[in-house]
């Protein structure tokens, strides 16, 4: 009998129930919002319940040594998430965004590209203030690039420079991106009058099959020569697109925007998720990061904004600024709320189509600047 | 190390100054060549019939021009004489001056005639030359 209670007892010593601290109960209850939102609210639910179940299964308190933990070695988390640390994850989403996105109204009004270079300012503005807070200029780096609304970049990026950064860096960004709804709208009212908002956007003209055909490689080129380090994002997301464009690769194409994308989302999210492992998650760090995070969103979105009312005082034909917002590089959700802004005004005005330009031209911006700044911190000043 | 001073010892400004102007000249390029390249796509689809185009225009400007004054050719032969001395490119001044001298009939109205026949033409100097394109 005594040692049925011994048995009992060690038994109950191992389990989450004996293990948890309150910081495990924190991030299990804030997987369970992830979930919540995800699903009753449906901010992104393809990433927001990967990520919230892997926060579930990150933060269940196991005995240390049974290799188990995602920091474990040999634990099959660790495993899969090495697609995160080493960078393999990001570039194969890339791949299918590529190979989903049509860049047909960017091709047929590329001024609208500015205002995706424009929103990029975000990043480098929290790179300043991550600076400021204290952090060496490499996790600044992977913490500036939250701004640029361009999860598998952000976490690209941090792979490189920060991995230990990675969980609260990705779930940082990947947050933003699903909040995008609520964190956008007042910026866009708050910075536009709605006289502005109420401005209509020229039919763009139609593009040609071999426009498409070329741009990718076009882009490939120009972007990849002027920063070689953006090379595994561009790179897949130009290969991607000119395998969507080029018609004769379809079969390579639909794998690529279904399959190949959405397994990497499921193990992407599910890893990141876990990587928040309470003891490790939960750290002044960490808070920082958050609040960097939200900064550099709610900049990018101004500098976006403020970008297209400053070319609107040159141009004859002015382009709604709202536009402006969609250049942080959450595709499409900053586009839609583009559209929902402007048709709350006008419910005939239609602007997802033209807010589609810097949407996809934000994610070739960031995709520079994380190459611009890995560069930098590769060979420091 | 944190503030103002952790960004000027980490090069944060400079960072951040070249790097946003590294994004904007490569979306900035990268619209340009966009924007021209339905342009170029036309140009090289139709380069055939601009070539055409561009000869055909030519001549029928050099023979139109020629068809309005039948005898241009012969007066054309004249004024070469005359300039062999001044040599090319040469002042209209000195051209009407020395036909004057030489009694050649209405000077005025036939180098306007060899002008607007485009036989003679400026050389963007102030100075004008034989078109070398009409035998």
């Amino acid at each position: 009998m005594e040692n049925l209670i011994e048995l009992l007892g060690r038994f109950f010593a191992n389990t989450g129930f004996a293990l948890a601290d309150y910081r495990y109960i924190i991030m299990i209850v804030v997987g369970i919002i992830f979930i919540y939102l995800g699903i009753e609210k449906q901010y992104e639910p393809l990433l927001l319940i990967p990520i919230g179940f892997g926060i579930l299964m990150g933060n269940i308190p196991v005995f240390k040594g049974l290799g188990l933990a995602i920091y474990e070695d040999n634990s099959v988390l660790h495993y899969l998430y090495f697609g995160v640390t080493s960078g393999v994850y990001p570039p194969l989403i890339f791949l299918g965004i590529g190979a989903m996105t049509d860049f047909s109204t960017m091709l047929a009004r590329p001024l609208l590209m500015l205002l995706g270079a424009a929103a990029q300012m975000g990043i480098f503005l929290t790179f300043l203030g991550a600076l400021a807070l204290g952090f060496p200029p490499n996790e600044a780096a992977a913490i500036g690039i939250i701004g640029g609304a361009d999860g598998p970049t952000a976490i690209f990026l941090t792979a490189k420079l920060a991995p230990t950064l990675i969980g609260p860096i990705a779930v940082a960004a990947y947050s933003y991106m699903a909040l995008v709804p609520v964190i956008q709208p007042p910026i866009m009212k708050l910075l536009t009058s709605r006289e502005e908002r109420l401005i209509r956007m020229e039919e763009p003209r139609e593009v040609t099959k071999r426009e498409k055909i070329i741009f990718p490689i076009i882009g490939f080129l120009l972007c990849c020569f002027l920063a070689p380090a953006a090379l595994p994002l561009l790179g897949m997301l130009f290969f991607g697109n000119l395998l969507k464009e080029c018609v004769v690769a379809e079969r390579l194409a639909v794998a690529a925007r279904t399959s190949i994308i959405d397994s990497v989302t499921i193990l992407l999210g599910l890893t990141v998720g876990a990587s928040t492992q309470g003891d490790v998650f939960l750290t002044p760090a960490s808070v920082k990061i958050f609040v960097l995070g939200a900064v550099s969103f709610c900049v990018a979105t101004a500098c976006g904004l403020l970008f297209a009312k400053f070319i609107n005082l040159f141009l004859k034909e002015k382009i709604n600024p709202l536009l402006g917002a969609a250049g942080v590089s959450a595709v499409p959700d900053s586009a839609r709320v583009v559209q929902h802004v402007g048709h709350q005004e006008d419910p005939t005005n239609f602007l997802l189509m033209h807010a589609m330009a810097p949407n996809v031209s934000g994610v070739i911006g960031s995709a520079i600047a994380a190459g611009v700044l890995w560069s930098f911190m590769a060979a420091p000043m | 190390m944190n503030g103002l001073e952790a960004i000027a010892y980490y090069n944060g400004w400079a960072i951040s100054v070249v790097g946003i102007s590294i994004v904007f000249t490569g979306l900035t390029m990268l619209s340009i060549i966009i924007s021209q390249l339905h342009k170029m796509l036309d140009f090289w689809d139709n380069r055939h019939d601009f070539r055409e185009r561009i000869k055909n225009a030519r001549k029928e400007e050099i023979i139109a021009d020629i068809s309005l004054y039948p005898d241009i050719k012969g007066t054309a032969r004249q004024f070469k004489l005359l300039t062999e001395r001044l040599g090319e490119p040469f002042p209209l001044p000195e051209l009407l001056e020395l036909s004057e001298k030489c009694h050649l009939a209405h000077p005025h109205r036939t180098i306007n005639a060899l002008l607007q026949a485009k036989l003679l033409v400026p050389d963007d100097k102030g100075y004008y030359l034989w078109n070398q394109k009409v035998k």
